[in-house]
């Protein structure tokens, strides 16, 4: 693990804004090209509508089913913001667990890795015997498909914890929970971080996942249920437009986790330079 | 070491550029939708959109029987399973026939689908709503007014017909996705079913049910149509001529005996008793042939009723335009 021996300063705002430019240009270059192929690929093949939409008919399936896709960003993202909240929750405390009881590390991780290796559409029905239609499938299916990586960046964070620290702890007499508080924890946190952007993203897909089986549809209806329909009306434009719509969640997601990553580690970490 | 990363990242390059070339190369060599000859005829596929079960009941019987061998077609029926996008491989020319729904195939053809119905199935559609035999409700409108939970597929067009006939319906849709244990145990109050398949497994589970009909309610488009690209029927009129009538004869004999047949569909579809087809073939008889119908006629379809279809699905806005023809969305083979 990379890490300062001191706190770092901060670097200034303007320098933080031009590397972030600096980093998000190249992408949105690469973007706009491959944006630009595809729309003139389409225009000189002319495939079916049904079969590739060109990026042009997908902006106007946005612009023009607006309302219909800001509700079912809402709705979505909420299910996944509080899957996400609730595996984070659950992947800390039970990675916390683990990493400090051999006995629960050799009887749970096991589990918890076959638990990640279910294909979540195979027990998605399930989810709604459980838990009813509704949110609360969307959400527990979020959880499900999230908490894995949280658990395990946990462990592994608080398991590469300085021996020398946690002597020092020891000699100075800490109780297991001041070591987990003052060291492990802090320790970990990088890895944390980095479980918790991993999370971010499938716990938009863990959310859609819920929906195709437990949503309910209406004049406003989740990411989920919006592309199943047009699947079913062969809007390929408007399935572009919620695929496009669930990815901006999930980036915006992502976005908001690293932001709090970069605020709680850009004193004393590397990673957050 | 800089030398040694230039070369890693040029050996990346060329790898991912061999990966994606051999991809290219599959995708472009894939068999495409034609007529190959074989030993025992010209090959043809059938893309159905579903597991083997009774309402494909006269494509195994002809298989059977080998009344396609008989024509002189060598078919090979693909299996298909929930999502399969049969009618969108059949425009895309990846199969020579596929099964669709007539609104399904309708649909399809306004963005840029080129897909002809040359046979169909039912005579009636099997599509309806199932409840409990207890429920409160006597017919599809009465349901559609409650605040009932229905468990339908989002975007079917006669969701829409169904809203546009009664306005102020309060009906809670879910999807189907989760099966039949909500309706079960009571999560659900309507189930979209296919009279042959749900009502069937609930009645081998004991629980008394009602089906009401779609077709009945005024929506009834042509079901379990197989669909062709019309360019390719263009150029192969003889062998889908040959394709149809091998299926009328199969569904004749099939219909005059589904047990006999439905032991070996069973094989194909092991999740499906061969009790259950039993049950759902004797359902299904008077959708597909209606009491009087000539063999010759089975399978057959009208203007009509096509027409009907188009200023249904215009109306609740559907489909934008009606099809330059109506006699170009169907072809009735010669008898």
């Amino acid at each position: 693990m990379s890490r300062s021996d001191s706190k770092r300063a901060v670097p200034p705002v303007s320098s933080v804004v031009m590397r972030a430019a600096q980093a998000v240009i190249p992408s949105l270059t690469v973007v706009l090209v491959l944006l630009a192929v595809w729309q003139g690929a389409v225009s000189l093949f002319a495939p079916s509508e049904f079969l590739v939409p060109a990026p042009l008919a997908v902006v106007h399936a946005m612009i023009q089913s607006r309302q219909a896709l800001l509700a079912a960003a809402w709705m979505t993202g909420s299910s996944a913001v509080l899957g996400f909240l609730m595996a984070a929750v659950i992947g800390v405390t039970l990675g916390s667990m683990l990493a400090a009881s051999k006995f629960l590390m050799r009887g749970l991780y096991p589990i918890a890795t076959l638990l990640q290796m279910v294909p979540l559409v195979a027990i998605a029905p399930l989810l709604v015997v459980w838990c009813g239609y509704g949110a609360r499938t969307s959400i527990a299916s979020a959880v499900i498909v999230s908490v894995f990586p949280v658990l395990a960046a946990t462990l592994d964070g608080m398991r590469s914890t300085d021996l020398g620290l946690v002597e020092l702890f020891a000699v100075n007499r800490a109780s297991r929970l001041q070591r987990w508080w003052k060291l492990e924890l802090p320790w970990a946190i990088p890895s944390i971080v980095t479980g918790l952007r991993i999370a971010a993203g499938l716990s938009v897909i863990g959310a859609i996942v819920g929906e195709f089986v437990g949503a309910f549809a209406g004049d406003q209806s989740p990411v989920g249920i919006l592309i199943v329909s047009a699947i079913r009306e062969n809007r390929t434009d408007l399935v572009f437009a919620a695929v496009s719509v669930a990815a901006l969640v999930g980036f915006a997601l992502f976005g908001v986790v690293s932001l709090v990553g970069w605020i709680l580690l850009r004193r004393w970490h590397a990673s957050a330079g | 070491m800089n030398i040694d990363r230039r070369k890693l990242l040029i050996g990346f390059i060329l790898v991912d550029a061999v990966v994606v070339s051999l991809i290219l190369l599959y995708v472009l060599n894939r068999p495409n939708a034609g007529v190959a000859n074989t030993a025992s005829g010209e090959r043809v596929r059938i893309q159905l959109n579903w597991v083997p079960e009774p309402e494909f009941g006269g494509f195994y019987a002809a298989l059977q029987d080998g009344l396609y061998a008989q024509e002189g077609i060598d078919v090979e029926i693909i299996k298909g399973a929930a999502g399969t996008p049969a009618p969108q491989m059949a425009s895309s020319g990846q199969v020579e026939f596929a099964i669709a729904s007539a609104d399904q195939m309708l649909t399809l053809n306004e963005k840029g689908g080129d897909l002809t119905a040359v046979f169909s199935v039912f005579e009636t559609s099997p599509m309806g709503i199932m409840v409990k035999a207890d429920a409160p409700w006597t017919s599809l409108e009465e349901l559609w007014k409650s605040d009932a939970t229905v468990a339908v597929e989002a975007g079917l067009p006669y969701l829409k017909y169904l809203s546009k006939k009664v306005p102020d319906s309060k009906v809670r849709i879910v999807p189907t996705g989760a099966g039949l244990a909500g309706f079960e145990r009571g999560a659900v109050q309507g189930q979209q079913c296919f009279v042959t398949a749900e009502p069937v497994q609930m009645e081998l589970k004991k629980v008394p049910v009602r089906v009401f009909s779609l077709a009945a309610s005024g929506y009834d488009p042509y079901a379990v149509l197989v669909v062709t690209k019309a360019s390719w029927l263009a150029e192969h009129r003889e062998v889908a001529a040959k394709l149809v009538r091998a299926l009328r004869e199969g569904w004749t004999r099939y219909l005059a005996d589904p047990a006999k047949y439905n032991v070996e569909i069973s094989k194909l579809n092991p999740a499906m008793s061969v009790e259950a087809m039993n049950i759902a073939a004797e359902k299904q008889r008077d959708l597909v042939a209606p009491p009087g119908t000539g063999a010759h006629e089975i399978g057959s379809m009208s203007s009509e009723r096509w027409t009907t279809l188009v200023a249904q699905l215009q109306e609740l806005g559907t489909i934008s335009k009606q099809p330059a023809s109506i006699d170009a969305v169907f072809w009735n083979a010669p008898k």
